[in-house]
């Protein structure tokens, strides 16, 4: 009993450090400054090229008329997580982890 | 807040990295759905397939990928026929030796003096070549299209024992045209070989180049392995002299070497399409053709290369150093000199 307590006592403690680490990037900005970044890598390297070329498949498949944006997210976004190159997503893990880093040592 | 900072710096490693993946998953599904949102609105707009092509314009439009070709698969040497047209005295030239060109034209140079009596001198006579004899940087240079025609002509005009100031002068001092030979080899942009007996076009067959010039129409007489030709152009050409001549017997051609000759050459120049062929008729042996600007080695009084020709056959394939022999006795003949040994130097 006590120990399922203590689980769910940090189960929400671990929640509200999510929530305020999210609230901590979004206030700062870096958030959208990450977001940036990884859609401007992700033009440049061409995965956006691809997942076009992907999506274009699908929508053929599907026919133009009966496309949803569900069903696009369900075809795409399986897709799109694997084709981000290894370069980018070191990148922005890195950023990431530096931002953790400075906000953690608060 | 200010609890939930706390606990933040009291994380392990293992909990900060779980949460970085967690936030970089994050942002990278939010690429994924913005890039839907796009997607989804383009289809419905009905612009997503605008940028496609059918496959056929695709396929001609595909970029090339092939070793000596640029992408749209033409080969990309072709700066060599780059011509730029010179705004100051309009010629044309090609690109690379444009630079050069210009600083002389345009008088910058340490030629600016000389450059400028040129142009003197050409505005008296427009007929004259631009060209400039003393300039040596000119000399070799075949890279000029227009100029070099214009030049070639004219430095072979000087030559020329059919040329008005010294067609008297040379029919007088040598019997044999051959003496002329050594230096028509040594000029850098060709000769013309209907002049030739079969032995001497042998013989340069033998030791030169001998492309001819689709520009000039002279041969190269540069050395075997000259870079401005290919082996092919050269088979060619000796398929086209010596395939027919090969045949012929030499004591033949020390028999009736003008007839062969002139059979041999008009048909060539027949196949070769030339203009001019006619001037090789042996009546005109005694008028000569000074006017005319391409017959200037043509049959420069056949009469001359009669005797050369029958001279020749005696001295067999040898012809070539024979006449170099000749030459240089004969080499006194007053203009010649200096011009070959520029050239000699060049070469």
């Amino acid at each position: 009993m006590i120990s399922l307590l203590e689980i769910y006592h940090k189960m929400n403690k671990d929640a509200q450090m999510r929530a305020a680490i999210n609230q901590k990037l979004i206030e700062t900005g870096e958030r959208e400054r990450l977001k940036e970044l990884l859609r401007a890598k992700l033009i440049e390297c061409g995965w956006k090229d691809q997942l076009k070329a992907h999506c274009k498949e699908v929508i053929k498949e599907k026919g133009l008329e009966h496309v949803t944006v569900d069903d696009l997210v369900a075809e795409i976004t399986p897709k799109g997580r694997a084709l981000v190159p290894d370069s980018v997503k070191k990148e922005l893990l890195q950023r990431i982890r530096t931002f953790l880093a400075q906000h953690a040592s608060l | 807040m200010k609890m939930e900072e706390m606990s933040l710096s009291g994380l392990d490693n293992n909990k900060l990295e779980a949460i970085a993946q967690e936030i970089y998953a994050d942002l990278v599904e939010d690429s994924c759905l913005g890039f839907c949102f796009e997607v989804h609105r383009a289809v419905k707009c009905g612009y997503f397939f605008l940028d496609d092509t059918d496959p056929d314009s695709m396929k001609d439009f595909e970029i090339v990928d092939q070793p000596g070709l640029d992408i749209f698969g033409q080969v990309f040497n072709q700066w060599k026929s780059k011509e730029c047209v010179c705004p100051n005295c309009s010629r044309s030239i090609a690109a690379s030796r444009f630079a050069p060109h210009l600083e002389k034209c345009l008088g910058m140079g340490r030629n600016s003096s000389r450059i400028a009596n040129r142009r003197i001198a050409n505005s008296n006579n427009m007929n004259k070549s631009e060209s400039d004899q003393e300039d040596n940087d000119d000399i070799n240079d075949n890279d000029w299209s227009y100029g070099s025609e214009k030049k070639a002509k004219k430095r072979k005009s000087d030559k020329n024992p059919n040329s008005p100031r010294r067609s008297k002068s040379l029919k007088h001092k040598n019997g044999e045209l051959s003496n002329s030979d050594p230096f028509k080899y040594s000029n850098s942009t060709g000769i013309s070989y209907e002049t030739l007996g079969p032995e001497e076009l042998r013989s340069l067959l033998t030791t030169q180049c001998g492309v001819i010039s689709e520009h000039t129409k002279k041969m190269c007489t540069r050395s075997l392995r000259c870079p401005q030709h290919t082996d092919e152009q050269r088979r060619t050409v000796r398929i086209y002299f010596l395939g027919p001549s090969a045949v012929l017997p030499e004591v033949d051609s020390a028999l009736d070497t003008d007839s062969f000759d002139m059979a041999d050459s008009q048909a060539l120049l027949s196949r070769l399409q030339w203009d001019g062929s006619s001037d090789l008729s042996p009546s005109d042996s005694g008028s000569s053709k000074t006017s005319d600007n391409q017959g200037w080695g043509l049959g420069s009084s056949s009469s001359e290369s009669r005797k050369a020709k029958k001279k020749k056959p005696h001295l067999g394939l040898a012809g070539a150093t024979s006449s170099l022999a000749t030459g240089k006795k004969k080499r006194p003949k007053p203009p010649a000199p200096p011009t070959p040994s520029i050239y000699d130097d060049i070469n």
